[in-house]
């Protein structure tokens, strides 16, 4: 293979200056007349953030971090020509992430059954069908450690023997892809990219519990998801991987598709049952556990669409292997979809234990336009808010609930100084008002108060009394709600409460929002004296409050003005004022 | 068509997992579908008949990289394998152009590189 060497700039602020400095090592390749053997590119992302100028030379994948001009000579003449690391200067990219979820993931077609067998796809279900018994498929499952993925985290080897165990003619396995956390997608990519191995997942767990049915449950508004699993599913119906006598053993199992309406509370198992039965989603009191009584009044285990495809890997790779990653109580990996202020959003699968940093600065490059994080958020409307002073908690389940959070589905949204944690609070709970079904009088009315104190404090009409008001409906709403939606709906304003109750103050006592987001807090002015009288400010207002010409320069009519702050964003000399 | 059995999950994955050849993948996920990725699809189909490359374009799903879609992901024999991010009809262009006909990277587009 031939030489390539990569470049990037990967300082965060400032100009990019990787243009000029592909110029200086262009010249140099070409001093030593190289530059037809040796390709120097350009990349947009390398990998590495905050580092300064970064090299890498292939195919020996040589990193170079802080680069000045005058080791480059050094970098082409001992790693490009010589083949070896430039001694003291070489460094090794810490490869954090690790893909069991996602293993398949853009790797193959998921339209394609051969291309999942040829990654090995097939092969723990031709296993298991081969020669374990549903014990010790359960037995395997109890070593790996796997618990639920979908925010609980119960253990899943448990689940299945408890429904193994339990009394019925007839047993059910359902796949929850009902996934409703605002900012949460991995299983939708996993349900896209690689259906089969969720299909897998299931076949197993159907033979573990010994159940002859199984459905999915995946939302709507998941067209694509649901064409894929459709596809999937004849496919392997045609090859005799679902059916009658699943690759020739005596195993039947066959699998139907439930669509969901979009109702975030059919995440929650007993209104998913509700749903799939055709009844009106509603939660129901348990016990009864799904695992005892549940569709049809028979024996129901319901996994997540990522436990699931954890499934076929542990049962090739055996339960002890599963085990050694991760920490004490978590073990395996835990996909993340990372959003909002974050410079590279997207699916992140890391090992239990690793660090919030990691994720968010090592492996997702910090925040979007070089502000500063503040926190993020875990686990949706159900769970809470991480302050940017404790990324170094590792992620688990004990963890992220001792910090008040959740570890949820997997969402994890980034937030920068610009956000106001009691905007943040008032959009969860906003979300869970609409979603609550109203069966249950804690979460119907205790929802709605709260919801109307949070608008309170952030128009600036809150008083000391209503911050305690707040937490003692939360209280309530856990201890006396019917089902999960109403008992962690409080989680978002009772954690941004413990960790930013300064700017709830702010906000009640000075009636200012410190991030400058609440719009009935805050006004914008153009300062005359920095004015440079170049009008973006004009052109950007939506509203058409900013009034005057390039001579007269520019007011700003505070009755017409709706604080959207785009004007703020344009003005390059900075002369808007935001208080 | 015939029920498989465990031996020719063997034989299929064999049978799949042959020689060494050119391929490109274009992700179809949702993400990449939204951001674009059937025109990049279409492009690369076409400039593969203009030129008459040595290569398979292949649909995939979604590997994470989620803001840089549409990504394209590049394997030619003898250079490194990479993604191309926020592909669209004229990176498309060029891809085939330069790096699956010159064996040239396209600068600026590269966000990552598969490493074995």
């Amino acid at each position: 293979m031939g030489k390539t060497v990569f470049i990037k700039d990967t300082a965060i602020t400032g100009k990019d200056r990787t243009r000029d400095f592909y110029g200086v090592f262009l010249g140099i390749l070409r001093e030593k007349g190289l530059e037809n053997e040796v390709q120097l590119v350009r990349v947009a992302d390398i990998g590495i953030y905050g580092q300064g100028m970064t090299v890498r030379v292939l195919p020996e994948n040589f990193l170079y971090t802080n680069v000045q001009e005058n080791d480059i000579p050094a970098i082409v003449l001992e790693s490009v020509v010589g083949g070896k690391p430039v001694q003291g200067r070489s460094i090794t990219q810490p490869s954090r992430q690790l893909r069991i979820v996602l293993r398949n993931c853009g790797v193959i077609d998921p339209e394609s059954i051969e291309d999942y067998i040829a990654r090995d796809g097939y092969q723990a279900l031709a296993k298991v069908l081969g020669g374990y018994t549903p014990e010790k498929v359960i037995q395997e499952m109890k070593t790996s450690g796997l618990r639920g993925r979908g925010g609980a985290g119960f253990p899943t080897g448990i689940k299945w023997e408890i429904t193994r165990k339990a009394q019925g003619d007839q047993k059910y396995m359902i796949c929850n892809g009902d996934e409703g956390d605002p900012g949460a997608y991995m299983d939708r990519s996993v349900l896209e990219s690689d259906p089969h191995s969720v299909i897998e997942g299931m076949i197993i767990g159907a033979y573990a519990i010994g159940a002859s049915k199984g459905y999915f449950y995946i939302r709507a508004e998941y067209p694509l998801a649901i064409e894929r699993i459709e596809k999937a599913i004849l496919q392997c119906r045609e090859r005799g991987i679902l059916g009658e006598n699943i690759l020739s053993s005596s195993f039947n199992l066959d699998l139907e598709i439930r669509l969901g309406a979009g109702a975030f509370v059919c995440g929650e198992e007993t209104a998913l049952i509700a749903s799939i039965e055709g009844k009106r989603g509603y939660p129901s009191p348990r016990p009864p556990f799904p695992s005892i009584k549940g569709l049809w009044g028979k024996p129901t285990c319901i996994n997540n669409v990522e436990t699931l495809a954890n499934i076929p890997v542990i049962l090739m790779k055996g339960g002890a292997w599963f085990a050694g990653i991760g920490t004490e109580s978590s073990k395996g990996t835990k996909v993340f979809a990372v959003t909002g202020k974050v410079k590279n959003s997207g699916l992140v699968e890391v090992p239990m234990g690793t660090a919030i940093e990691d994720i968010v600065y090592g492996i997702c490059g910090g925040a979007m336009t070089g502000k500063n994080v503040k926190a993020i958020q875990t686990g949706g409307p159900s769970g809470g808010v991480i302050p940017k002073e404790f990324f170094q908690t590792k992620v688990d389940y004990e963890s992220l609930q001792k910090m008040g959070s959740i570890m949820g589905s997997g969402g994890m949204i980034v937030m920068d100084e610009d956000d106001c944690m009691a905007d943040i609070a008032k959009f969860y709970l906003g979300f869970c008002v609409d979603e609550s079904c109203g069966k249950c009088a804690p979460c119907r009315i205790g929802g709605t108060q709260m919801l109307r104190i949070l608008k309170k404090i952030t128009d600036g009409e809150g008083t000391q009394k209503d911050l305690g008001q707040l937490e003692q409906i939360s209280f309530a709403m856990q201890k006396a709600s019917l089902c999960g939606l109403g008992q962690t709906a409080p989680n978002p304003v009772l954690s941004t409460l413990r960790y930013y109750r300064a700017e709830y103050d702010a906000h009640v006592n000075q009636k200012k929002c410190p991030a400058c987001k609440c719009a009935k807090l805050i006004r914008f002015l153009i300062l005359q004296d920095k004015c440079v009288k170049c009008g973006m400010c004009f052109k950007a207002c939506p509203v058409n409050a900013i009034s005057g010409n390039r001579e007269s320069g520019y007011l700003i009519d505070q009755t017409k003005c709706i604080r959207c702050g785009q004007c703020f964003e344009v003005c390059k000399p900075r002369a808007i004022s935001r208080s | 068509m015939i029920k498989i059995t465990k031996k020719d999950l063997e034989s299929i994955k064999e049978k799949h997992n042959g020689a060494d050849h050119n391929w490109i993948k274009v992700g179809f996920s949702t993400c990449g579908v939204a951001a674009g990725a059937k025109e990049v699809y279409d492009t690369l189909i076409e400039e593969k008949r203009k030129h008459s490359a040595d290569v398979e374009i292949k649909k995939c799903g979604c590997v994470g990289m989620c803001s840089a879609e549409p990504l394209v992901e590049v394997h030619i024999k003898n250079m490194p394998t990479v993604f191309y991010g926020k592909v669209d009809k004229e990176v498309a262009t060029k891809i085939m152009e330069k790096h699956v006909c010159g064996k040239m990277l396209v600068n600026d587009r590269i966000y990552d590189l598969k490493l074995n």
